[in-house]
């Protein structure tokens, strides 16, 4: 709740201290789609030149961050900056805190947020997959190039064409390497995707876009 | 989920006050009464009593969307005051758990209800027999709709990617956090200074909430505090509808950050409902998506954000508890 002039690299980039590489990455590439000139979330709320501003502080913040011997030493000078000055307005204890998931910091998590979306709870489908991909904002191809998983078959994954897809042990290395790169615990999202891989490889698969009753 | 169904119920507060959701979005058009209709079913379908509750005197159609053509009660009988009682107004509808208030046949000279019936009316809402009472607030942010936004615990402020949408739901946000940050004053200086903000060309140059707290703060440090308190219990929730692309997915976190950094105001991101060609069937054939076409893709969507609006309330009930 600080004007933006008075917003450290962490605030300026929606993230918290104790934030991991990924989640810097993440939460980089959000702000960056967010504070685009044509922004649509920003419509009618940026004056002329906030955009661009708040690029540059982007982009420093990203700078500082992304590199960990900028970082620890940046982190070094927050802490003097936190005993000098005070804060009031720091929602570390919101009246109406944030989602237990992940507990609540100063600042919710790039990655608790997206559990907001997501209750928890089903089946790691391919649907489900892509959404925590997006969420990541990354492409398939990015995600081939880290995995060495062809994007055709990470595309197959999440469409969940069962039948164009190669033998269950390959699949299982690819949904493990897919899981992993966004975020996603490997052993949980296998265990639950090759149930619905076996069952789909059985049986037709059901329709997706239609109500079959 | 049946276990979240049985905390709701049997905590101790669990008296007969049924939590109360307003639903708005300044924008008309975008889907609230869609949205209300299929969160209303889905909650009803997991066996909660759900009132849905149709405040738009002016544009009334939720009974169109839980398949009522023709109410033979409504909401303008209260703004009338040929009925006292709003617990008489409630229709049953085809779907189990679900009830409904209409709001047609209003008064074409004077639809909407005078201050003192709408105080009443907020009063009666709460009193409804019901675990759940949704309220579809009609478009815009006159008076009275944002003061039955502020009503609930849990506003929810629909939104589908498009320019106008966005314009009118940041609109929606200000005018509903200035009410209520006005209310909160205790000082009528302060009082004033807020209204002369809400002027978006105030000659004080106050272009946001976080510039008015500064100016607060400077002013009178008590009522600053004060200011920081409302800051934090105003919790906007956001629905994204007819979502195409993951980019419109993203729009949601990029307007919450939007809403930390330009305003101080810390929305929720409650979920989005994909555009799904079985959602104009459901609204032809008269019924909520989640009764007509529960597998459609977009009603998997709508109920995750029932589920997530009943998970919350488990936890906000808990935290009242203890205070």
């Amino acid at each position: 709740m600080k004007p933006l002039f008075e917003q450290n690299h962490y605030e300026i980039l929606e993230t918290h201290p104790a934030a991991t590489r990924e989640e810097i990455e993440r939460a980089y590439r959000l702000a960056l789609a967010t504070y685009t000139d044509d922004s649509l979330a920003g419509y009618s709320v940026f004056a002329e030149g906030d955009a661009a501003a708040l690029r540059e502080r982007i982009e420093a913040a990203y700078r500082v961050l992304s590199d960990s011997r900028m970082r620890s030493e940046y982190d070094a000078t927050l802490q003097v900056d936190r005993q000098e000055g005070p804060l009031p307005a720091e929602p570390s204890a919101p009246l109406v805190p944030v989602e237990s998931a992940t507990g609540g910091g100063p600042l919710p998590r790039q990655m608790s947020e997206f559990a907001h979306l997501d209750d928890g709870t089903g089946d790691f489908d391919g649907e489900r997959l892509r959404h925590f991909r997006i969420r990541c904002g990354m492409e398939i191809e990015e995600i081939a190039r880290v995995t060495k998983v062809s994007p055709t078959y990470l595309r197959f994954i999440e469409e969940e064409r069962f039948a164009d897809l190669p033998d269950s042990v390959y699949v299982r290395g690819f949904v493990t390497a897919y899981a992993n790169c966004v975020g996603l615990d490997g052993n949980d999202v296998v265990a639950s995707y090759m149930k619905r891989f076996d069952k789909g490889r059985g049986t037709r698969r059901e329709g997706r876009f239609f109500d079959n009753r | 989920m049946n276990k979240l169904a049985a905390k709701l119920r049997v905590g101790p507060e669990s008296s007969h006050r049924a939590r109360l959701i307003p639903v708005g979005g300044g924008k008309g058009g975008v889907g609230k009464s869609f949205i209300v209709a299929n969160l209303a079913a889905s909650l009803a379908r997991m066996g909660h009593r759900v009132v849905a509750v149709d405040g738009d005197l002016e544009g009334a159609n939720l009974h169109t969307c839980v398949g009522i053509p023709r109410p033979r009660a409504s909401l303008a009988d209260f703004v009338a005051q040929r009925e006292e009682d709003l617990g008489k107004l409630i229709l049953d509808t085809p779907i189990p758990n679900l009830q409904l208030i209409a709001a047609t046949d209003g008064n074409l000279a004077t639809p909407q209800p005078t201050q003192s019936r709408r105080v009443r009316l907020m009063r009666e809402l709460r009193e409804l027999d019901a675990d759940f009472v949704f309220f579809d607030l009609g478009a815009g942010t006159h008076a009275a709709v944002m003061d039955y936004f502020m009503i609930g615990d849990d506003g929810v402020i629909v939104i589908v990617p498009e320019p106008t949408s966005v314009e009118n739901a940041y609109g929606f946000v200000r005018a509903a956090f200035y009410r209520r940050l006005r209310l909160a004053m205790a000082s009528h200086n302060m009082r004033k200074i807020v209204t002369i903000a809400m002027d978006q060309r105030n000659e004080r140059g106050i272009r946001t909430p976080l510039e008015l707290l500064r100016e607060i703060q400077r002013l009178d440090p008590a009522e600053g505090t004060r200011f920081v308190e409302t800051m934090r219990a105003f919790r906007p929730r956001l629905v994204i509808n007819d979502v195409r692309t993951a980019e419109d997915i993203r729009l949601g976190f990029s307007i919450q950050g939007v809403c930390r950094k330009f305003f101080g105001i810390e929305a929720e991101y409650l979920g989005y409902v994909n555009h799904d060609e079985s959602v104009h069937r459901s609204v032809r054939a008269m019924r909520p998506l989640v009764d007509a076409y529960p597998r459609s893709d977009a009603a998997v969507y709508l109920s995750r954000i029932a589920r997530k609006l009943l998970a919350d309330g488990a936890a906000s009930r808990s935290r009242e508890g203890s205070i």
